[in-house]
């Protein structure tokens, strides 16, 4: 299971290896079962230990903006590595998804 | 320095990031950067993924081929499949289209193959399967050892 915290409305995310299409799935499944808690209203995404990421990372986070808008709420992104920001502003994510900087999302 | 490689393996999921691997690993030997290193490795994960998702759409014995080749100038990687094939590549290679939205795909991948490319070539026909032949080109600040 991946590893997360809640604090009150926002949810953290600690990603982490390589998201493919492989492992992008389970993925989906494990951050959707967590988001089913309905008090939750920010998901932050920590991409601190992701080494890689393609375009099914890019449709897993898409999916669960979709998730999160539906509802009102926000994602946001921290810890990603040049080659992921390059991936991200490529695809748009940019435009959607606010970047936090590092321990920003520790602050209650 | 000039060398090739060459490898087949099944259409499993699981072989993306061994596709990835070895692709990162025959890269090695021109001590080439992270930054070059991971746009390879990006677009050959983009062109097993769509070999494992269409071309053999969750057959898991089809037979992936991946194949390499550098010099001094270049490095070429052709990933080819036996699959489906595909009747429209122009159409398949249009940003953001996707033949499964509702598998929450992005349609990035072509884009993504040719954002890091310097090159990338597309022969395939319905139920003969996919070719797809792209090129990097070599500058002195992506490598030490060409």
């Amino acid at each position: 299971m991946v590893r997360s915290r809640k604090n009150g409305d926002q949810l953290i995310v600690y990603l982490s290896g390589e998201i493919d299409h492989c492992t992008a799935d389970k993925l989906r499944g494990e951050i959707e079962t967590l988001l089913g808690d309905a008090r939750i209203r920010r998901l932050v995404l920590d991409f601190e230990n992701v080494g890689f990421m393609d375009s099914s990372g890019v449709g897993m986070i898409i999916g669960r903006y979709k998730t999160m808008r539906e509802r009102g709420g926000s994602v946001s992104a921290c810890g990603m590595k040049p080659t992921l920001e390059k991936l991200f502003r490529m695809a748009g994510l940019h435009r959607i998804i606010a970047q936090e900087e590092p321990g920003r999302q520790d602050e209650a | 320095m000039n060398n090739q490689m060459e490898l087949s393996f099944l259409s499993l999921a699981e072989n993306e990031a061994f596709a990835r691997m070895v692709i990162s690993a025959f890269l090695m030997q021109l001590s080439p950067t992270m930054s070059l290193i991971s746009e390879v490795r990006t677009a050959v994960s983009e062109a097993v993924t769509n070999a494992v998702v269409h071309a053999y759409a969750g057959r898991t014995d089809g037979r992936i081929f991946l194949r390499a080749s550098l010099d001094a100038q270049k490095v070429e990687i052709e990933v080819e499949d036996f699959g489906c094939g595909i009747a429209d590549v122009a159409k398949a290679m249009t940003p953001f289209y996707t033949s499964q939205p509702d598998q929450e795909r992005t349609g990035m991948g072509f884009s993504l193959m040719l954002s890091f490319m310097d090159g990338v070539h597309v022969t395939s026909a319905p139920g003969s399967g996919t070719l797809v032949k792209m090129t990097k080109l070599l500058h002195e600040e992506d490598v030490d050892a060409v």
